[in-house]
């Protein structure tokens, strides 16, 4: 679509919104069928180096316009995972490579294996809110993450994402320690929870989970528009995108393009169609030739 | 939204298989299914058996999650979310439904004076509803040939002339619904299928349940016969809980 192709992360999109990491992207059919219906790209689930099943269900509710999840990492592992890869490809789009690990030796395994199966870029899960010794567990130390993106931009030729948790005290320390990649993904699910007051108990099994959906999204454009006012880094923004309006307010606030995964719950797979079309049509309005004009306009 | 209800009457419908009866204020049509959470255990999808006013769940014992449900007596709660998925078409004239095991509960509300069944399992005792189709309108077929035809589904499709109804009706194994498939493809274009894989969310956002790009969740559980005829995935492979391919 004209005007709306966007170059993020070391990527060119033709249409700039991509399917999230963990959000119907466990199918390689299912990569492929979202992608021909408008998704300008895919991050996969993220993939661990060994099989995990995740939670027992319930791993998911529906909250306050959103949706709190912990589905547990469930993942093939890494050795499962090529064919689901090829599959997505055959769509003829970037595919990125979502992947989580304790120490930065797994994340260099797992990002070569990534690099073998034929993706665009890597996704480093810095943020999943609610596995012990993985994602957020990881992400929220500044001195294990600038070590692990040292060493994958040292090895990997390929782009480097590093998606990062909202569920930090200092966002700044953490997207300087990423700083060397090729995008900051801001952000994954904000920690959550709820209870059953019939039951007297948790919902989910895993007790905590993630907030998802357009409930999180005025923390997530907040966090898009402090890392790109202070650090200037490139990002691409997630949390809460479900209208054209809610991506164009993250392209004003600095990304360069956008995820989306919850909307598919309410919007199904046209959404990213609707939002291509919303954001082409205000861009014709405004007599903006290109998406990259408005980004980061907002900035004060 | 997790509606608590409570139970109203048990029945046990065969030695593995029982009913829970309740009302539950939510239109329900056939063929959509809901999310049972029993706390402390786990939450499963499952069609319900009945669909008016008073809704039925009928239940299969095969795991640690039903058989905590059997501990349920009249006057317990249980924990629904839903109703999901898209139902089977509403039709008129005479109906084939075609049930393999507990799947027969899924097409239960859509038992008439019109309808056919053909009822398969791999013995009498877990045959379910033959007593609901009219007198002699219920096809048995049993692997161990305690009850009717001796044999597969099959082998109760080939009993009679599919050209005679308006709509088939199939629920069951996904392996039982390929091989019903196969055997009335080119025959009849009035089919529907409910699909049935490991599902976690419910609600078309975790992609456990998909075929081919659809989740049964959200997209299915029915899929007409021209729809599962497209699919690469439908029968052959499909994915295991971890999220690994596995094939059939």
């Amino acid at each position: 679509m004209s005007g709306i192709s966007v170059k993020a992360g070391g990527i060119s999109f033709e249409t700039p919104g991509i399917l999230a990491s963990g959000i119907l992207d466990e199918n390689g059919y299912t990569m492929k069928r979202i992608l021909q219906e408008g998704a300008g790209g895919a991050v996969t689930k993220s993939i661990g180096v060994e099989e995990r099943p995740g939670y027992v269900p319930p791993v998911v509710f529906e909250a306050h316009g959103g949706i709190i999840n912990a589905m547990g990492l469930p993942n093939p592992g890494i050795d499962n995972f090529g064919d689901e890869i090829s599959k997505a490809k055959e769509s003829a789009k970037p595919v990125i490579g979502s992947i989580f690990a304790s120490t930065p030796e797994q994340f260099l395994k797992l990002a070569e294996r990534m690099v073998d199966y034929g993706v665009s870029a890597i996704e480093l899960n810095l943020s999943c809110p609610h596995v012990r010794g993985f994602g957020a567990e990881v992400g929220s130390d500044p001195i294990l993450v600038k070590e692990i993106v040292k060493i994958l931009k040292g090895s990997i030729s390929i782009p480097i994402w590093s998606k990062l948790s909202p569920n930090v005290t200092d966002i700044l320390s953490i997207a300087s320690a990423a700083s060397e990649s090729d995008a900051i993904v801001l952000i994954n699910t904000v920690r959550a929870m709820a209870i059953d007051i019939y039951a007297r108990m948790p919902v989910l099994t895993n007790t905590y989970g993630g907030l998802s959906g357009r409930a999180v999204k005025p923390i997530g454009l907040r966090l898009v528009y402090e890392v790109k006012k202070e650090l200037g880094l490139e990002i691409i923004g997630v949390g809460g995108i479900s209208t054209w309006e809610d991506a164009m307010e993250y392209v004003m606030a600095g990304a360069s393009a956008f995820q989306v995964g919850t909307a598919l719950w309410n919007h199904g797979r046209s959404v990213f169609n609707e939002i291509n079309e919303g954001l082409a049509s205000f861009m014709k309005e405004h007599k903006i030739k290109n998406l990259t004009e408005l980004r980061g306009v907002a900035i004060r | 939204m997790m509606d608590h209800i409570k139970v109203i009457r048990k029945i046990r419908d065969t030695p593995t298989v029982f009913s829970l009866y309740f009302k539950w204020d939510r239109d329900v049509k056939p063929g959509q299914f809901v999310m049972v959470w029993v706390p402390g255990h786990s939450e499963v999808p499952m069609s319900l058996s009945q669909t008016g006013k008073e809704k039925c769940l009928t239940i299969k014992m095969y795991g640690d999650t039903t058989r905590a449900m059997d501990a349920l007596e009249p006057g317990d709660f249980i924990y629904i979310r839903g109703p999901y998925g898209k139902p089977f078409s509403s039709t008129k004239g005479k109906t084939l439904l075609i049930g393999g095991g507990s799947g027969m509960a899924s097409l239960r509300p859509m038992i008439n004076e019109e309808s056919t069944g053909i009822l398969a399992a791999r013995g009498k005792e877990e045959l379910l509803f033959e007593n609901e189709f009219k007198d002699g309108k219920a096809i048995c077929v049993t692997e161990d040939g305690s009850r009717g035809i001796k044999g597969i589904i099959t082998a109760g499709i080939e009993s009679v002339d599919l050209s005679e109804f308006s709509m088939i009706y199939v629920c069951g194994p996904e392996r039982m619904l390929y091989a019903v498939y196969k055997n009335i493809q080119g025959k009849t274009e009035n089919a529907e299928f409910s699909l049935e894989r490991s599902m976690k969310c419910g609600i078309g956002l975790c992609d456990s349940c998909s075929v081919d790009g659809f989740e049964i969740c959200r997209d299915g559980p029915t899929f007409n016969i021209k729809q599962v005829s497209e699919m690469e995935e439908f029968g052959r492979t499909k994915l295991e809980r971890s999220g690994k391919r596995i094939y059939f």
